[in-house]
């Protein structure tokens, strides 16, 4: 099966330092790829050599073309969006001004549906359509991850990466957040990666999942199954073997 | 109350002039965070440029679209070809920079065109109208009308267009808005031609009234950044009505508060600048930080 991105032997780093070391991955068109692992394993760094705001040595071939030294912005109009982590809000402007951002990089021949996609993303995001004319710096942190979905949507991408977003969110809006997710897959028929230290939630909306430590995928199965293996969780994602995440009694 | 109103519009008529310029600097400054020292520089360029057309028997129809054209490119090429690549190097390196196209520029204007201070006629003729107890010359009302024209379509275009949106994004948000597709390096380059081309009809607009030198926009230039610093760095709006406040404070100062000349009429402003700067740090427009955590 050949899939929507392929990845091979994908090295990078920031300045001298490498962080990761030729990398091997696969996302097929539709599927939810969970990348798991301890802080500084490599996760962000990874999504960000494939959106190209990282220097990257390896393969990288998405949709069939190679994306080696594509500008960010190229790569982004070619239909593969990034959620950063931290969100990337536009606080000084609104949050409808913040959605329509997302228009520039989709495809020419969807632009036409840009206002009937504009409806969609409120009925799902109904808290956005409220406040479309107030800042966007204005809205809570949950509100925000919300926008910048809403944004990425909006470019009708064909694989999001998505960078840790229940990072600093209440555990409730959080779980909000992975069931919206697990939904935008069917309404907009997308790939995901879906980097995230939450391994429990992460795994119940994806199919598969990739564990990383110190730059190496150390594990790749799917997703039940890496659920299922405390060992693994113990090793790498610093969870005791009894589920309780990093408390020791 | 007739002089009053007199000396009111005639500070007016100074401070659009440092209002366009300011606006200029606030552009550059959104999109870049640098302050372009240099602005002032490029519009005294644009000035001596009309002067130099205006001379070889173009209409003014022609010339005007003409040197805002010409300033646009020329702002985009100096950051492309200047700027860019120190970028990187963070803020003091480009403030060197815009120091250096500052001496740069006048150097070279003063190079081709002298030093002398040369008059300009006014591209509106030199007709003066009554209106009721009032006076206005025509340079007074057609540079007052084309600054706000320059400065209305800026407003226009950042605040309702699609290139306006991408702009101000790039602005806010640099990181984010190369995910969205937007090349941040166009922008910046269109940023800074909008500037120059703002910055070019303050200049036109000035020198038939100051007198066409080196020279022209030397004290422009200061009052310019100390209008963008009362009006606050983030906004346009504040930039533009801090020169207004900077032009008539400073006439009204120099004609009715006893021991200021002419020559104190510059301190004026930045004494009302420390004390606004006292109470609002961010500017009179400026946004304290609206965001949340």
């Amino acid at each position: 099966m050949t899939g929507l991105l392929e990845v091979t032997g994908l090295t990078a780093g920031y300045g001298g330092v490498r962080v990761l070391h030729s990398m091997d991955l696969t996302v097929a068109e539709n599927e939810i790829v969970a990348v798991l692992g301890a802080n500084g394993a490599g996760k962000t760094t990874l999504l960000r050599a494939l959106s190209g705001t990282v220097k990257a040595g390896g393969g990288i071939s998405f949709a069939g073309r190679a994306l080696n030294g594509t500008s960010a912005a190229r790569i982004a109009r070619s239909g593969l969006g990034h959620v950063p982590q931290g969100r990337g809000t536009f606080t000084a402007l609104t949050v409808e001004e913040n959605v329509r951002l997302g228009v520039i990089s989709r495809p020419a021949s969807t632009r036409a549906q840009a206002d009937g996609d504009l409806d969609r993303i409120y009925d799902t995001f109904p808290v956005l359509r409220e406040m479309r004319r107030r800042p966007a710096g204005a809205l809570s942190g949950g509100q925000q991850q919300m926008l910048a979905l809403a944004r990425a949507l909006m470019a009708r991408p064909r694989l999001l990466l998505i960078d840790e977003p229940s990072l600093g969110l209440a555990p409730l809006t959080s779980a909000d957040m992975f069931s919206v997710l697990a939904r935008l897959r069917e309404e907009w028929s997308l790939s995901v990666l879906l980097a995230e230290q939450n391994a429990r939630a992460s795994l119940k909306v994806a199919d598969r999942g990739i564990v990383l430590a110190r730059g190496r995928v150390v594990a790749a199965a799917p997703a039940a199954e890496l659920a299922a293996d405390a060992g693994l969780r113990a090793a790498y994602l610093g969870e005791s073997p009894d589920g309780l995440t990093g408390v020791s009694s | 109350m007739t002089e009053l109103l007199q000396q009111t519009v005639s500070g007016l008529t100074t401070g659009l002039v440092y209002a366009a310029l300011a606006l200029a600097i606030a552009l550059v400054f959104q999109g870049t965070g640098t302050l372009n020292f240099a602005q002032g520089e490029f519009a005294t360029l644009a000035a001596f440029v009309s002067f130099a057309l205006s001379t070889a028997g173009l209409s003014w129809w022609l010339i005007v679209p003409l040197l805002v054209v010409l300033a646009f490119v020329f702002g985009a090429g100096v950051e492309r070809l200047l700027v860019r690549p120190v970028e990187g190097s963070g803020p003091l390196a480009l403030l060197t920079v815009t120091a250096a196209l500052l001496l740069g520029s006048n150097a070279v204007v003063a190079l081709i065109w002298g030093t002398d201070v040369r008059s300009m006629a006014s591209p509106f003729g030199g007709a003066v109208y009554h209106v009721g107890p009032l006076t206005f010359t025509a340079q007074a009302i057609g540079g007052g009308a084309l600054v706000l024209l320059a400065m209305l379509l800026c407003g226009l275009i950042f605040r309702f267009t699609p290139l306006g949106l991408r702009l101000r994004a790039v602005a806010d948000n640099p990181d984010s808005a190369r995910l969205l597709g937007i090349s941040t390096g166009v922008m910046l380059a269109v940023g800074w031609g909008i500037a120059a081309a703002v910055g070019a009809v303050a200049g036109l607009v000035a020198a038939p009234t100051l007198g066409l030198s080196p020279e022209l926009m030397t004290n422009a230039l200061l009052l310019a950044l100390a209008a963008v610093t009362l009006g606050g760095f983030s906004s346009r709006l504040g930039a533009v009505v801090g020169g207004l406040l900077i032009g008539v404070l400073s006439n009204l100062a120099s004609r009715y508060v006893p021991g200021i000349g002419g020559d104190l009429q510059l301190v004026v402003p930045f004494a009302v600048i420390f004390l606004v700067l006292l109470v609002r740090p961010q500017g009179l427009f400026g946004r304290a930080s609206t965001v949340r955590a």
